[in-house]
Order: C-alpha cells, then structure tokens, then sequence
C-alpha cells in the first residue's frame, strides 16, 4: 500500500529529483536546469503544508516516525530548503549531474533529521548525509580532495557509531519509549544520553572533535562546499536544541568554540578554510545558545543559524566565486581584484558585515539575542567571550578576508591573476542570499511582516535595536576596524598552514601504517615460517589419519554424504566471488530494499 | 560602474582614513548619549568601555594568535605530505 505520506515528506522531493536529473539531462540539459529550480521551490512551499505528525510507521516492533513538525522544526525546515535552492542557482552552471544528486541527497538527509521524531529513522538520515557530502568532496576530484573525503567520512563513520552506541545503550537502559527523540532532562542524563551528544557534538564541529570541517571543506567543489557549510553543522545544532536544551557543559564548549574558531580564521592563509574555521566559531553561538536553555538563548541559536546559513553560505559564494575564475583561493595569491570582481566584492562585504553583525544585518538581530541571553542568565564570563569573539569574527572575515582578496595594498594592474566577474547564475545565487542578510537585518519590519522573529519557537520580546546595544556595537566594531588598521602588516598572510588537532590521526595514521607494516608484518613473517616448517607437517599428519578414518570409518556408516558436501560447496565458492565492493553493493542493495518496503507500507 | 566607484574610493583612501576616525569618535560621543539597560557587568557602566574593550581584544588577538602561529603551528603547505 502506498499512502500519501511518503509524498509529504519533502525528502522525497529531492531524492526523486536526484534520480530524475541525469534523466533529464540525456533528453536535454536544460531540462536539468529547470529541475534544479522547480524541486526546491516545491519543497519551499511543501513545508507550509505539513500536518504535525506524519509517517509513522511500526517496523519490526519498531515506532519509526518520519514526519514530527513543530516550530523549532519549521524555522530549520525553512532556511534549509531556501538554502537548497540558493545553491541550486549558484550551481547552475555545473552540467555534472553527479554533483547534484550528492547535493540533493545531501539535503534530502538533512531534512530528514529535522523531520524524524525517533533515533533510528534519525540515525538513517544522518548516514545519508555523512555519505552524500563526502561526494561533495570528491567532486573536486583532486589528490587533496580524495584523501580529505576519506577522512571526512572516516570521521564521520566513527562520530555515527558513537552515537549508534548510544542509541542501543538507551534502548536497553530506558526500552522502546527510548527511542523516541525528545528532550533530555538535564539531571537525568547518563552514558548513554552523553554518547549521542557527542555523535551530535562531532557534527557540530566542537573541539576537540571539529578538524574534519577545516579539513575537509575548502577541498570540497566551489558549490559543494556552499552546501556543506549549511547544512552539517546546522543540522546538528537543530538536534542539539531538540534534545540537549540547558545542558550547561554546551555553554561552555560553545564560548570556547567561539574563539578557538576565530583563532585558526586569524592565522590562515587559505579563504575557504578561514570561512571554514569560521563556521566552528559561528556554530558555537549556537551551541552555546542551545547550552543557556532559556526561552530567548533557544530562539538565539535558531535565529543565528537561519541567520548563519545565509551569510555563511554567501561568503562561501563569493570566496567560491573568485575560487571558480582564478583557481586561487589563498590570501597570498590574490590581491587587487576589486575592478576585476567587483559584485563578488560587494557580496562578500554583505556575507562579512553580516557574520560580523553590523546593524541592519542578519547578524546583529540573531547574534545579540545569544549574548544577551548569556547576559541576563547571568553568565558573565561567557558573554565576554563571545563578545570577544565577535571582535576576531569582524577582524577576519569582516575585514582581513575581503581586504586581502580584493585590494591587499596591491591595485588592479598588480592583482597576480587573470579574472573576470562570474556567470550570472553565481551572482542571482549571491543576491538572493545578500538579500536575506539584509532584509533580516531590519527585522522584518520594512516589509510589513517580522520574517525570523515570528518563526521561532517562543514568543520574542527582545528588541535588538535599543540604543545601548546599538552603542556597544558601534564602538566594537569601529576599534577592531582601528586595531586591524594598527596590526595590518603582521596579519599579511603567508603560504603556510597551520596545526590543528587532525595532527593526532593523520600522523597517527602513520604510525598505525608503520606499525603494521613493520613489527606486525614481521611477527605474520616469523609466524608463517614457523607453520611452514612445523605446522604443517603436524598438519599433514593429522590430516592423513583423519583421511584413513573417514575412508574406513564414517563413510561407510553414511555412505554418500560426503560426496553431497563436497558438491554444495562448489555452488557456494561460486557466489563468494570474494570482492569487497560486491558485498558492500549486495549490503547496501538489501538495504534499501528493506527501507523502501518499510517506507512503502506506511 | 561598481569598479570605477570602488576605485575613485581606493584612491582616496587618505580621505577615507579620516572620516573612518571621525566615525570613532562618534561612536564614543554616542555612548555618552546611549540609554544603559540594568548592568550585567562593570563593563555596562563605563562610558566608552567596548571601545577599549574592542581595541585590546583585537590587538591581543593578533599579538597571541599570530604568535602561537610563528612559533608552533605553521608548518609547510605539504607538511603532511613529506
């Protein structure tokens, strides 16, 4: 039986969207096109129309819940969807349907973690998403990307088990009721409820579990990484606030967060990588918001990531933008392309007084509200800190970024690369996005209507356009112009990397491989010659008396079996061809066999 | 056009300087004037506290930052390569 509910779901818009493109594509290209903009305009109006809960289904004595919708869904819901389509437009231009379908498959899983109201049809999701963004990576089909994505998704694989672990720990702990995804008290948390944090923590980039994202995102594609910089992270700070609310130890991770993120993004030479790095300070606003628990620190860390995605993804587009006509993307390389790009200049300065929160953007109405929720929870120590943090975010990316890119003292007959403005697609994709970033800086109001205000999940009673914050503001903003303005030499950026804590298994890796290739290997040598000299011919021995007494003894009393084993055994070497990518093929196969039977029968 | 504009501004920059601490100021000469909600800190109370605050932070920012950068964390671009 098909039932409706299987449509409701807007992942299925894009899972079926991803299969149809290269469809497309074979009768006409710009079919595909259409497709890219058609799908998620539908899903955009698709989420109006959800009823609260939907997809439920028992499998296996299983309660699976595909469809859970509430207002702390709904605003996730929303900027992730308008975010497919942004990135759709700003990938276009890319005939690739490969990259498409890992996008959309990408999104299909991100929606259905926000949509799932239980661990195993989450836990599904968030597979998906580990899997179809390391694709994203791939893409670039560079030596550098490869090797990145394996370790994105070897650390994905590992974070997923983690919280797998916890998942099984609490069924067994609590039984089926377990399973249900909902808020988890603050006092009665054990291992199990820990481990799953962690599983979410690891996706939310919080250090120590954070190297994959500056690893592996500025080796991601140009649209690739506009994807990716929305959705993992966000995603996990959507679970976070869904189950984790108030634990204190989040506020705590999430101020730190905040600076060691600015840290990296001072240092680096690399844009897509200081942007990366830059996510792990944004996400921690929100992490921290999520950790405050109060009504307004929630709403804080849901406007700030509707806010972030936004901003985030269109500096992304525009460092991607200059990425995609230079082929450069480290500060040192660039310079002066100011009349070269200009409109990818204007964005970016959009997407950095934005991330920074400039009055009258995004950031200032959904950055504050965090901090001043610190402030009245009294935690004044954390309000500092991302006070202190919002000085490194304009430092770095309001200022060093843009000004290194685009002038970095050099003019336009000295800019080191050839380039023009980008095609015409990239630029709606970061107009749109620039647009949002304004618009909800003013709350809303220009247009009659409080666009993020009125979506979050409680009630706003918090004016971020008072005249003290206004002032503080201001000045913060204005002396870290000043002190950038003092420090600008030392900032030039120079052709290195930086350390950071992937250090551990990339050069643990090493010693693992070195390990296994030297004693291990040698131990395997000594012991294979010790078989081969003794073992065996204890071996043949046995074997010779087992053989007379199976010829003499046992065939004789059943007479015939013997010959039927050996015959089923042939049949059996036969389907064990003995290739791993056929059984993981074979595995993944049964798989989906399993989830569209269960889906089916809803 | 949005080229010419940017650098008609580029080549004024000694012009812009000044109007950029003309705006300091004003930010300062503002906080005077701001209206202050119930203090969460010392910091609240001070009139042109997130100036300083702003500038000290910016600039132990780069000094540690950096530091830690020249001293410990820079490697070569393939250090993971070699």
């Amino acid at each position: 039986m098909i039932s409706n509910s299987v449509f409701m779901h807007p992942a299925t818009l894009f899972i079926i969207g991803a299969l149809l493109l290269p469809l497309l594509k074979r009768v006409h290209i710009s079919l595909q096109k259409v497709l890219l903009v058609v799908v998620p305009v539908l899903a955009i109006i698709q989420i109006y129309h959800l009823p609260e809960s939907f997809g439920v289904t028992r499998y296996m004595g299983f309660d699976l819940i595909f469809g859970r919708v509430d207002k702390l869904t709904f605003v996730f819901l929303n900027v992730f969807t308008i975010m497919a389509l942004i990135g759709s437009i700003y990938g276009l231009h890319v005939n690739e349907s490969g990259q498409h379908i890992a996008a959309w498959l990408y999104v299909a899983g991100s929606l259905g973690v926000t949509l799932c109201g239980d661990y195993l049809t989450l836990f599904i999701f968030w597979e998906l998403m580990a899997v179809a963004s390391t694709f994203l990576v791939w893409y670039r089909k560079k030596k550098r990307s490869i090797e990145a994505g394996y370790r994105y998704l070897l650390v994905h694989m590992a974070g997923g088990l983690i919280l797998l672990a916890g998942i099984f720990l609490r069924y067994k702990n609590v039984g089926i009721e377990g399973l249900r995804f909902e808020q988890i008290a603050t006092n009665g948390a054990t291992l199990a409820d820990y481990l799953i944090m962690i599983g979410f923590m690891l996706n939310a980039a919080v250090p120590p579990i954070h190297a994959w994202l500056p690893d592996a995102y500025p080796e991601a594609t140009v649209t690739g990484a506009v994807f990716m910089c929305a959705f993992t992270t966000k995603t996990a700070v959507y679970v976070l606030a869904r189950a984790f609310p108030g634990f204190e130890i989040l506020a705590i991770m999430g101020a730190v967060m905040t600076l060691y993120g600015v840290a990296y993004a001072v240092i680096e030479n690399d844009a897509r990588r200081i942007l990366a790095y830059h996510i792990v300070s944004q996400v921690g606003y929100m992490v921290c918001g999520v950790g405050i628990g109060t009504a307004m620190a929630i709403n804080g860390a849901c406007a700030h990531a509707y806010a972030h995605i936004l901003y985030k993804a269109l500096l992304f587009m525009g460092v991607g933008a200059v990425l995609e006509m230079t082929g450069k993307s480290k500060l040192n390389e660039l310079g002066g392309l100011y009349a070269k790009m200009p409109l990818a200049l204007i964005f970016t300065v959009i997407g950095g007084i934005s991330i920074s929160g400039f009055p009258l953007t995004s950031g200032f109405i959904s950055k504050s509200m965090i901090i001043a929720a610190a402030g009245e929870h009294h935690m004044v120590g954390i309000m500092v800190m991302l006070l202190a943090a919002a000085v490194g975010t304009f430092l770095s990316v309001g200022i060093k970024l843009p000004y290194f890119v685009w002038f970095g003292g050099k003019s336009t007959e000295e800019c080191p690369v050839e380039a023009k403005d980008a095609p015409w697609n990239m630029n709606l994709g970061m107009a749109m996005a620039a647009f949002f970033c304004i618009a909800l800086g003013f709350k809303g109001h220009l247009f009659g209507f409080n666009w993020l205000y009125d979506m979050l999940p409680t009630p706003v009673t918090w004016d971020p356009y008072t005249s003290y914050h206004l002032s503080e503001t201001l000045q913060l903003l204005g002396f870290t112009g000043f002190g950038f303005y003092l420090m600008v030499k030392i900032l030039k950026p120079k052709p290195y990397m930086s350390l950071d804590l992937d250090w551990f298994y990339r050069k643990g890796a090493r010693v693992f491989m070195w390990i296994a290739s030297k004693p291990i290997h040698a131990v395997n040598e000594f012991v294979d010659n010790v078989w081969k000299t003794i073992g065996i011919r204890i071996t043949m021995l046995t074997a010779r008396f087992f053989s007379w007494f199976d010829k003499e003894g046992i065939d004789w009393v059943i007479d015939g079996s013997a010959q039927s084993v050996v015959n089923g055994g042939d049949h059996l070497r036969q389907i064990e061809t003995g290739k791993i990518q056929q059984y993981i093929g074979f595995a993944v196969a049964l798989l989906f066999m399993v989830l569209i039977a269960v889906v089916l029968a809803v | 056009m949005m080229a010419k504009l940017i650098t008609y501004l580029r080549d004024r920059a000694h012009i812009l300087k000044y109007v950029f601490f003309a705006y300091l100021l004003f930010a300062i000469v503002f906080d005077y004037f701001a209206e202050r909600h119930e203090p969460h800190f010392f910091g609240d109370t001070i009139i042109g506290f997130w100036s300083i605050f702003g500038t000290a932070v910016c600039l132990a920012m780069v000094v540690v930052f950096k530091g830690l950068y020249n001293n410990w964390l820079k490697q070569d671009e393939d250090y993971y390569d070699k």
